[in-house]
């Protein structure tokens, strides 16, 4: 039987907090940009003008109908030809990542402005609030407390599927594991700690975002 | 009245509050409102009632500008301020802010507090500064009995308490005339009478207002005025011993009858 030395992983922790701290940065700008873009489509998919809504849709569809590995691969190999320009590593993986994020939340957007109600536009006319006072203080911030809850589970599961930027080549927390795991030969102990630490980060959010959730729907349901 | 009428510029003689002249409203080509016209003098109190597609809410939200029309002019203090033009609908939000609502299901903003609820027009809107709508909004809501209230949120409310805090947001924009659209039909029967009461304190401020209720206690109680409405037009208008007591139309006994069994 094969003994386990989990000591191994310790003199390559310098390497994994930087393949941890690669992750984190691609992560975050990602969840950023990626719901921007999601509030802006899903504002633009209640436009009156057909085109950008078609646009819109035709955007969030195709990027959720493929595997995010092929529009990783399409982003790092294919863009650059098409634009004539070299893309850093991490460039390619945050447009890939936004772009995959923007679709996504943009349904959870969808979703989050349906609930803010016709009554709670009659009541904003009845006050004369103007439109843009109406979007920024009645129907933003309604709209953002209910897409919060999905939206960390959308930003959680973007930061495990991150682990796929490894295959192009990008220095995150998986390629730096596997890298690791290669040449020391114990894919098991580096692994299994790599593992851990994607655990580690995302399950105390999924357990916020159930805890937050209960709680908001109490507050939102008058 | 013909189906061709034409309106002139309703200017009216200063007295009128409200004048609503030829007005038409519908869906496609359902006819709501088919011509009304009313006319109300300042602290006049009008209690409009009338079995369900009768138009009566329709024409208070109409008055707010919640809706388009196809035919006539509201004026209010002699200002034109909703107008059908075209096939549009004008509307002088000026003249028009000098209105207050309160609609049948609360319409609070459920992500802001009692407070938030009340001062964010006034702060966005009027630009009133935060400490001065503050302060007016507290003594606002103690004259209201909920002072105790001021930070709770909406979904912490009685649908009494809701429905005051509606009341006290629409005052908030210190309106000339109130519209109050069943605004206790959603509560339950022991929450009523605290409505009723806020409402019956206006009126005892001589607030000009305009009720569509389907509770006849309080419409006798309060109303100094009663038009009964029934598809789209106006069928009885007049005092509310006459109207509720002894009706000059068959269809205004045929109603009284039917819904409130009252035999007159």
């Amino acid at each position: 039987m094969m003994s386990y030395d989990f000591s191994v992983v310790l003199r390559f922790s310098d390497a994994l907090t930087l393949g941890l701290v690669m992750t984190l940065k691609l992560t975050v700008l990602s969840i950023l940009i990626g719901s921007v873009i999601g509030f802006a489509v899903a504002l633009a998919r209640t436009s009156s003008n057909g085109v950008l809504r078609f646009i819109c849709a035709t955007y969030v569809e195709f990027f959720r109908g493929t595997p995010v590995l092929v529009q990783l691969f399409w982003i790092f190999f294919c863009l650059p030809l098409i634009l004539g320009v070299e893309l850093s590593n991490l460039v390619s993986g945050v447009i890939a990542l936004s772009l995959y994020m923007g679709a996504v939340s943009s349904e959870t957007f969808r979703a989050a402005l349906r609930t803010v109600g016709p009554e709670q536009h009659d009541a904003a006319i009845a006050l004369g609030l103007p439109s843009h006072v109406e979007v920024t203080y009645v129907v933003l911030p309604q709209a953002l407390l209910r897409a919060a809850p999905p939206l960390l589970s959308n930003s959680v599961s973007l930061f495990k599927e991150s682990a796929l930027v490894s295959a192009v080549g990008l220095a995150d927390l998986m390629f730096v594991g596997q890298n690791i795991s290669n040449t020391t030969g114990r894919p098991v102990e580096v692994l299994t700690i790599v593992a851990l630490i994607y655990f580690v980060i995302a399950f105390p959010i999924t357990r916020v975002v159930t805890v937050f959730e209960r709680r908001m729907l109490r507050k939102l349901k008058a | 009245m013909g189906n061709t009428m034409t309106v002139a510029p309703a200017q009216g003689d200063g007295s009128a509050l409200l004048c609503v002249k030829g007005l038409r409203m519908g869906y496609g080509p359902v006819e709501v409102l088919k011509g009304m016209d009313i006319e109300m003098k300042p602290g006049e109190r009008v209690v409009l009632i009338g079995p369900s597609g009768s138009g009566k809410s329709t024409l208070l939200r109409v008055m707010m500008g919640l809706e388009q029309i196809q035919h006539g002019q509201i004026t209010f203090g002699g200002d034109p301020y909703i107008t059908a033009d075209k096939g549009k609908t004008k509307i002088d939000i000026g003249v028009r802010k000098k209105i207050g609502m309160v609609f049948q299901h609360y319409t609070l903003f459920p992500h802001l507090s009692v407070l938030g609820n009340l001062i964010l027009a006034p702060c966005k809107v009027a630009g009133e500064s935060r400490s001065s709508a503050s302060e007016r909004a507290r003594a606002l809501l103690e004259r209201l009995g909920l002072s105790h209230r001021v930070d709770a949120y909406p979904a912490q409310l009685s649908g009494g308490q809701k429905q005051r805090v509606a009341i006290a947001r629409a005052l908030m924009l210190d309106p000339k005339l109130m519209l109050f659209d069943e605004v206790t039909s959603a509560l339950d029967p022991e929450l009523v009478a605290e409505v009723e009461q806020v409402i019956l304190q206006l009126a005892a401020q001589n607030m000009p207002m305009m009720i569509v209720t389907h509770d006849m206690w309080f419409a006798k109680n309060i109303a100094s005025r009663v038009i009964f409405a029934a598809e789209g037009r106006i069928i009885e208008d007049g005092p509310p011993e006459q109207v509720l007591g002894n009706p000059r139309e068959e269809r205004t006994r045929e109603f009284l009858e039917r819904v409130f069994h009252i035999k007159t």
